[in-house]
């Protein structure tokens, strides 16, 4: 087995809100509810759900974004928490990221230039020459031209700057990038250039992905393991060939049938009705059991929440 | 008014349409002699990337191109007999939101948020229909009813922000579809919602449709939804349409170079490829629309015909068509 290099045990995200405006209703928005799973080294961990089930909240509290409610989050066998100064600072540095939407990810008053040398000069003392070698250095990584670099991104197509966030995020040469929806906004036929771009940087430089997406058809292109995510909780954990050969959750289930297949001769799946549930005052027992095609009148997925079992393999 | 024969099952025909944007110093060129047509019943899609034109081909069929700047400079569209173009203004009301409607991306912004869902569902009654009071009501609940919205005596008094993204998209299909139209265009609904939710819609949409009837115009880029939803499709790509056939003959053969590397470049559930088909480059800059085919520049089979003259249309039997050398060349 590789090694894991992210570990998330017992992960939760409680938000203050969902009262009125007399009263607060306390930590009453259970966005993340207990979560686990880990990434391995050079491998490609992928969040599915839609929107509203946590994974963004996830993602946040890896990146240091949110402070997690419970739970812990090790990096290489260490507690993130418990990170202090360098240690902090080495965190920051091995973990990145690249967010959706490349327009508003990039400052519209900074060259290229600055936009992927800031973290080289803030962490690595880099200046002059050795600085805008570097900065060259990676956009040609990521298939831009060098020349490129005294631009703003204003100049670039979407594409490009996808291009150049994740440059940004390859400059401190990290171990873990966290792929925040990394191409819904671009067009198709760029998506499968940066797609490309991904899967060879992650062959060439071992990276490991934790890539956050309701695509499911670019799931299974990128991905080694799979997570599902129902309204703060994982409800399905399995590698790439069980999770699309063989799902075992309803929740799952639905979500592959509702993908609309480019191919004719594919008809439709038959897809589950209602409406993902709040994280405020979720539904008793199994989340899903409001919306579950195979829910079970005897009343045991109303009432008793189901236990995670790990291993089914 | 002209008058034409247009055969009794076609609906919509549209001929040489371009609408140009005019700016300070450039023209940009955002339908650029399009020519398809819809027949009763049929559903039609229009795919391409940002920029291909097909949203700006949309709103030349309900004559709502940005004002100002846009026009429509040149065409005709004929819905049944008459000539969208030779309209007057007055005249052009009494089909939209009647015989036509459109329902667009984001339906947040398509409804408005200070009044009521009812008062305006209700409104393309009051105004194509005549109807008032509890006539209208009614009307207003069974539409509310067809696209499956709960509880709909209820929903009727609430305001848009009381409804889920999913829901709205529902009430902007029931306030296209109150008044029974013959086309519906349906702008990229989906986009913005979660695939369960899209996966309900599509299906409700489906369903409508072979209810009452009505054809249906699809704009998307997403392949998926055209495989699923349309029985024809029209590949466009800068401003033009490029490749023209039924849904299956497409997606089993496509002809176009363009098209061919849509296909190829989209990751498909249950067939893993090793590697995405990469169109290299960028769409063009639609004020500077190479000069022959405006795919060449990205085109792995470009030949130095096709930097110099746009390809005729090809003819691949029945309706369906291609413009590109190699076909042509190659007959």
């Amino acid at each position: 087995m590789a090694n894991q290099l992210l570990e998330v045990e017992g992960l939760a995200k409680h938000f203050r809100g969902g009262g009125n405006w007399l009263s607060s209703g306390g930590d009453s928005i259970r966005a993340v509810d207990g979560v686990s799973f880990s990434v391995e080294e050079g491998e490609t961990f992928a969040l599915v759900g839609e929107s509203g089930c946590g994974k963004t909240t996830v993602a946040k509290m890896i990146l240091l974004l949110e402070q997690p409610t419970r739970g812990t989050i090790s990096f290489q066998g260490k507690d993130v928490s418990s990170f202090r100064g360098s240690g902090l600072r080495e965190y920051k540095r091995l973990v990145q990221a690249v967010f959706q939407d490349p327009y508003s990810s990039l400052n519209p008053r900074m060259q290229v230039m600055d936009i992927i040398g800031e973290p080289l000069r803030v962490h690595q003392g880099l200046r002059g020459r050795d600085l805008r070698m570097r900065v060259g250095e990676l956009l040609e990584n990521v298939g831009l031209n060098p020349v490129t670099a005294a631009f703003f991104p204003h100049q670039f197509s979407g594409g490009q700057r996808q291009r150049i966030a994740i440059a940004r995020a390859l400059a401190l040469r990290p171990r873990l990038i966290v792929l925040d929806e990394p191409v819904s906004g671009l067009d198709v036929s760029i998506r499968a250039q940066i797609l490309n771009l991904l899967v060879d940087l992650q062959r060439d430089l071992g990276l490991s992905y934790l890539l956050i997406s309701h695509d499911l058809a670019i799931v299974e292109h990128m991905s080694h393991r799979v997570g599902v995510m129902y309204v703060g909780k994982m409800v399905e954990l399995a590698t790439r060939d069980e999770f699309y050969g063989n799902t075992l959750h309803p929740y799952s289930n639905a979500l592959l049938a509702s993908v609309p297949q480019p191919d004719p001769d594919v008809p439709m799946g038959t897809t589950i009705g209602g409406e993902v549930a709040s994280p405020i005052n979720p539904p008793s027992g199994c989340r899903f059991h409001t919306r579950c095609p195979i829910y079970l009148e005897t009343n045991m997925c109303r009432e008793v929440e189901p236990e995670w079992r790990g291993n089914l393999s | 008014m002209l008058r034409e024969d247009t055969g009794n099952d076609l609906l919509l025909r549209v001929e040489g349409l371009k609408t140009y944007f005019f700016q300070r110093n450039a023209v940009l060129k955002a339908v650029d002699g399009v020519s398809f047509s819809v027949a009763q019943g049929e559903a039609v899609g229009l795919v391409g990337e940002s920029g291909s034109g097909k949203t700006m081909t949309c709103l030349s069929l309900m004559r709502l191109v940005p004002q100002p700047g846009a026009r429509i400079v040149e065409g005709e569209i004929w819905f049944k007999g008459d000539n969208l173009l030779d309209l007057t203004e007055h005249e052009m009301r009494a089909y939209r939101g009647h015989r036509m409607a459109i329902v667009m991306q984001d339906p947040q912004t398509s409804l408005n948020p200070v009044y009521t869902v009812g008062e305006q569902v209700a409104e393309p009654v009051r105004l194509h229909l005549k109807e008032r009071g509890q006539q209208a009501i009614a009307r207003v609940l069974d539409s509310l009813r067809a696209v499956r919205i709960p509880r709909p005596e209820l929903r009727l008094g609430q305001y848009p922000h009381q409804f889920s993204g999913g829901m709205r998209q529902r009430v902007v299909a029931a306030m296209g579809l109150t008044t029974q139209p013959e086309l519906l265009i349906a702008d990229e609904p989906t986009t913005s919602l979660d695939v369960t939710i899209q996966a309900q819609f599509l299906r409700l949409i489906r369903d409508l449709q072979q209810d009452s009837g009505t054809s249906v115009i699809w704009v998307t880029h997403d392949l998926g939804i055209v495989a699923q939803m349309c029985d024809r499709v029209n590949v466009m790509y800068a401003g033009r349409i490029v490749e023209s056939g039924r849904v299956r003959q497409i997606y089993k053969e496509p002809q176009h170079p363009y098209t061919r590397a849509l296909l190829d470049s989209v990751p498909l559930m249950g067939a893993r490829r090793e590697k995405l088909y990469q169109i290299e480059g960028q769409p063009p800059d639609l004020r500077s629309i190479p000069q022959g085919c405006p795919f060449w520049p990205r085109c792995p089979e470009a030949m130095d015909k096709c930097k110099e003259q746009y390809p005729p249309r090809t003819s691949l039997g029945g309706e369906d068509f291609v413009h590109c050398w190699l076909t042509e060349e190659g007959r």
